[in-house]
């Protein structure tokens, strides 16, 4: 085969080198990311279920129907149940509210439940994960019990009438941070033995979970079928609202994954555009030559469609394979801290891989190639002869569908695409009028600086369409790596403020007034620092104006169905923002109390400002005229409230209080001391939640980061591309001073300037293209507050006029270092 | 072998139109060997071009051993060229990602030819190159170059072949050892050989020369005799 033998002379004579090297790193790219972040999102989707411990939960206060349970078997549905209450265990002597959870052989359905005979163990030698629930007559129980009531694993413990014995501690428990309720220690017991406890009495408020896992399209058919048979008692509980946190990080993270990807193709297609564009002027000469010796316009076409179509297929192989062993050293990398091993990547996430290489293939360098066969053999005697090539308008409008393709492909969102693609075209079109704009200034200004500087400019005033086009590609190239490299950047600095190293993982609730103080002293003592503590009362929102809200409200406002937390604060805290109305200092209607809202439940209430909301405190009856909206950061894990009430407004209503707390592990005792001396308080724990989440957030932050690496590789060649591009031309010119007597160090200097200028100009538009950009991006796709990256003025211009520069002298230095005779015979 | 009758070339330019070509014919029998030569922008090359197929007259006939040129669009063309034609250029258009091997392999592979390595090796140590076959072209000399470009020529046995100024890129004493070479190797494979030159040194070497002034011929000579001059 004359066009593989063809294909392989020009591999080995380096022409297909920049063109098959953007093409693999393109597919590689594109392959690496897809297949991790297929892998990512499933161990993080599976990862994210352990934390319900099941692909969903349905959550009711009433027991699950038995003909639901029988749905579930016809649809191969896996179930197990757990019923939760808030129970008084008794020891020999002591007592304490625990959580009490009774199970189902089978919990938990997803996730490890974790069990230990040592209480407090650490140690993973001593810790087992538990392959059934506790047995009848068993039960199970957290550490920090053991102390609490005195007692010993073997003995003896009381849930209502039940007596059972005592053999595991529980170390951890997957769905542990769904339950934000779980006030008190942790018991765990069979179902079976659940009646015999006699705590469920009619009326008692109990927790019914029923988990179900299974196949997500079986899934799927199986919730559309039960949805109609609920009542308002059951709700659907999915991953997303069961940890709405993580699920945004996760959702950012993975969008962000997707950017880059959809970035390091870009600069791929961009790179291999322009390779593909030298190739072709390369080949002028050898098309006109296979003419001049009798091959046909078909032959010539078929000889390149060949050629083209194994580079594809190569490039597609090694690209993948690259691909394929980037994402796994990366999914090693990851490995070490993740929780949960990364399942295998499914066969669809190969595809985008393949697909980008056929589209840029058939987009990026079929164009430039396509008029090689009909270029006329009388080329060949006539060197000056002109040749046209497929118009540019055209070259241009594929590439831009192209790359229009392949972002839809990878972006799956309108906004992101739109802003991509209109911040490229508008930033090429500015720097090339921009460009020349500068080009004719400075050859007005090369006339009267000195001689390197003449020389750099005058090169770059010859070639000045080359000139323009390589500042838009550079300047392309840099914004679209400015881009990246600030938004992983602000990214990170964003989660890592959402949840600092310090913060607060324990509530404690339900602290009396008489005790406050004592508390108060209490941590003082053990060196705990508290957080405010907040006043609150428990109340039943009954009229809005004066109405009872129908049923449709109802419906929509959960709080409309539960006892809602009032607080009252005379200062707004640090995560609270008025988005409307007046805080109290500013707010003045005498005889009416003043409440401030949150945004999300005024708008589910359908109140507005001036409004009227009457509560039930236990009976009595609470006025209070909306004086506010607020918005507030639920993720700050600082006690938060949807109503806040002016000072004074309920002094009359015997409030209790909450605090939050951050407790280190080696302090988590002091829960216990905190019980023993006022065993009302209720103590929610959140640490495992908030480890769990932070250790997900530096991992995913750290694939990030090997991917901004991948797609810098991306953005180097395309600069290598581009400066390859002239290379030929700057050959000739460079021998041909040299020859007339040019001294090494002047020519050095000359290209430093040539390219450090193309590079600092292309830095100085790709800074104000990235800007716009990153700020579109943080507000229409991440949801970010918009912050303006001044850093990145300073050293995105000098960077780029550093690194261009450096590229540029790099490339020519051959051409520098080696005697002109030689060049001027190689370029002919 | 060639027949050409009344070949004209006009092209269009923005100051009106320019001929080229006015008028020019001539004959060849096989084993003929014509110097075109001429001023430059003469019209040399573009003959050379045209009568080798590689473009089209404006108006007049060619016959290339049987073939009539001008009634054939571009793909009959190419295989005219491929079955019968052979060049060999001034800046000899060797590949230059190509050794000297792979450059004389490459028409014979391009025609699907046998053993392609082995006749090109044959006319690489012809030309005296054997120790050169893996060498790029930016490795050679000159007249390697060259050398290297007539046994690509005459490995596919074209049955006539064109020269466009072969030893315009070279010194008289390299460019006298190609000449001695081409008209070599013409003999021994009876090909008819057509070139363009300025040189009267390669002029003479030819059996018949024509002249070319402002597109016209202004003057034909034969080595024999004067009658035989007249069909040229």
């Amino acid at each position: 085969m004359l066009a593989l033998k063809l294909l392989w002379r020009n591999w080995k004579a380096g022409e297909v080198k920049i063109l098959a090297s953007a093409l693999i790193l393109a597919v590689a790219v594109v392959s690496c990311i897809s297949i991790f972040t297929d892998r990512l999102e499933q161990a993080l989707i599976s990862q994210s279920h352990t934390f319900l411990g099941a692909d969903r939960v349905i959550r009711s206060s009433q027991p699950i129907d038995q003909t639901w349970r029988l749905l579930a078997k016809e649809h191969k549905i896996q179930t197990a149940n757990t019923t939760q209450f808030a129970s008084m265990v008794f020891s020999a002597e002591k007592m304490h509210l625990a959580a009490v959870k009774a199970v189902s052989p089978g919990y938990p359905l997803l996730g490890n439940l974790t069990i230990s005979q040592q209480a407090f163990a650490t140690d993973p030698a001593v810790i087992k994960i538990a392959q059934s629930v506790p047995a009848a007559g068993e039960i199970w129980a957290d550490s920090r019990l053991l102390p609490l009531l005195g007692i010993e694993l073997g003995g003896s413990l009381s849930v209502g009438e039940k007596e059972l014995t005592l053999t595991r501690v529980i170390i951890d428990e997957p769905d542990r941070g769904s339950n934000f309720s779980a006030y008190g220690a942790r018991v765990m017991m069979n179902e079976s033995d659940l009646a015999s406890t006699k705590v469920i009495q009619p009326g008692s408020r109990i927790r019914y979970q029923w988990l179900l896992a299974g196949d997500e399209s079986q899934l799927s058919v199986f919730l559309a079928q039960l949805k109609p048979l609920m009542t308002p008692h059951e709700t659907i509980v999915d991953v997303e609202s069961a940890q709405q946190g993580l699920a945004k990080t996760l959702d950012t993270a993975r969008k962000f994954l997707l950017l880059s990807a959809m970035i390091g193709v870009l600069l791929a297609g961009v790179a291999i555009a322009i390779a593909a564009r030298r190739f072709a002027q390369r080949h002028v000469d050898q098309v006109a030559l296979l003419k001049s010796l009798g091959a046909s316009s078909t032959k010539v076409r078929q000889i390149y469609a060949i050629q083209l179509i194994a580079l594809g297929a190569i490039a597609a192989v090694i690209g993948l394979l690259i691909g394929q062993a980037l994402q796994m050293g990366i999914a090693s990398a990851v490995a070490s801290v993740f929780p949960v091993a990364l399942q295998a990547a499914s066969y669809t996430s190969y595809l985008p891989g393949i697909i980008t290489g056929v589209v840029c293939l058939v987009c990026f360098v079929a164009p430039p190639l396509w008029h090689l066969p009909v270029i006329p053999p009388i080329k060949i005697l006539r060197r000056e002869l002109e040749v046209g090539g497929v118009a540019f308008y055209w070259q241009a409008s594929l590439g831009l569908l192209a790359m229009i393709v392949l972002v839809a492909i990878f972006s799956n969102d309108v906004w992101l695409s739109a802003s991509i693609i209109s911040a490229m075209l508008v930033l090429m079109v500015l720097t090339a009028v921009f460009a020349v704009l500068l080009l004719r200034l400075g050859s007005r200004v090369g006339r009267k600086v000195g001689s390197v500087w003449r020389l750099a400019l005058a090169s770059l005033n010859r070639n000045a369409q080359q000139s323009v086009i390589q500042m838009m590609v550079f300047g392309l190239a840099i914004m679209l790596l400015l881009t990246l490299t600030s938004l992983r950047t602000t990214l990170i600095e964003d989660w890592q403020l959402q949840l600092p190293a310090e913060t607060p993982n324990h509530f404690f609730l339900n602290v009396s007034p008489a005790e406050k103080d004592s508390v108060l002293k209490l941590m003082q003592q053990q060196g705990v620092e508290s957080q405010h503590l907040f006043p609150m009362v428990r109340a039943r929102l009954t009229h809005i104006n004066g109405i009872e809200p129908t049923d449709e409200v109802k419906q929509r406002a959960e709080m409309l169905r539960r006892e809602a937390n009032l607080s009252w604060a005379e200062t707004l805290g640090d995560d609270n923002r008025i988005i409307d109305g007046k805080w109290w200092d500013e707010w003045q209607e005498p005889g009416v109390y003043g409440i401030s809202v949150e945004a999300q439940a005024a708008e589910e209430l359908g109140v507005s400002l001036g409004d009227d909301l009457t509560f039930s405190v236990g009976g009595l009856m609470l006025d209070a005229r909306v004086a506010s909206i607020r918005t507030l950061k639920w993720d700050s894990m600082n006690p938060n409230f949807y109503f806040l009430m002016s000072p004074g407004a309920l002094e009359n209503f015997s409030p209790t209080y909450l605090t939050s707390v951050y407790l280190d592990p080696e302090n988590k005792l002091f829960i216990n001391t905190l019980l023993e001396q006022f065993p009302t308080i209720v103590v929610i724990e959140m640490d495992r939640v908030i480890a769990q989440i932070q250790s997900i957030v530096s991992q995913v932050s750290a694939g990030i980061e090997l991917m901004l690496w991948l797609v810098l590789l991306g953005g180097f060649m395309v600069m290598w591309a581009a400066v390859s591009a002239t290379m030929d031309e700057r050959k000739q010119e460079t021998a041909l001073l040299r020859a007339l007597g040019s001294s090494r160090n002047r020519l050095l200097g000359s290209l430093w300037i040539e390219f450090s200028l193309l590079g600092g100009l292309a830095g100085v538009m790709a800074v104000c293209g990235a800007e716009v950009l990153l700020l579109s991006i943080q507000y229409w796709v991440l949801d970010m507050p918009l912050q303006v990256h001044f850093g990145l003025w300073l050293w995105g211009t000098l960077g780029a006029m550093l690194l261009i520069g450096g590229l540029g002298v790099i490339s020519c230095r051959r051409v520098i270092t080696t005697s002109p005779g030689l060049i001027l015979r190689e370029v002919g | 072998m060639l027949n050409a009758q009344s070949l004209t070339k006009k092209v269009t330019t923005a100051a009106g139109e320019l001929v080229i070509l006015d008028e020019v014919s001539l004959q060849l029998e096989a084993g003929d060997s014509l110097a075109i030569t001429g001023a430059s922008g003469s019209g040399k090359s573009t003959l050379l071009g045209i009568l080798a197929g590689l473009d089209e007259p404006s108006s007049g006939r060619i016959s290339l051993n049987q073939h009539e040129l001008t009634e054939l669009g571009e793909e009959g063309r190419a295989k005219v060229r491929a079955n019968h034609v052979g060049f060999v250029f001034q800046s000899f258009q060797l590949l230059p990602g190509l050794t000297a091997l792979e450059n004389v392999m490459m028409p014979l592979e391009l025609h699907g030819i046998d053993n392609a390595k082995g006749k090109a090796e044959f006319f690489l140590t012809r030309v005296g190159l054997n120790e050169r076959l893996n060498h790029y072209p930016q490795q050679l000399s000159g007249g390697e170059q060259q050398r290297v470009a007539i046994a690509r020529a005459f490995a596919s046995e074209p049955d006539i072949l064109f020269a466009d100024e072969p030893t315009g890129n070279l010194d008289s004493a390299t460019g006298a050892h190609v000449i001695e070479l081409l008209f070599e190797l013409n003999r021994e494979q009876g090909t008819t050989l057509i070139l363009v030159t300025h040189e009267q040194r390669l002029a003479e070497h030819c059996q018949k020369r024509i002249n070319l002034e402002g597109g016209k011929v202004v003057e034909r000579h034969c080595k024999s005799s004067t009658t035989a001059c007249e069909a040229i």
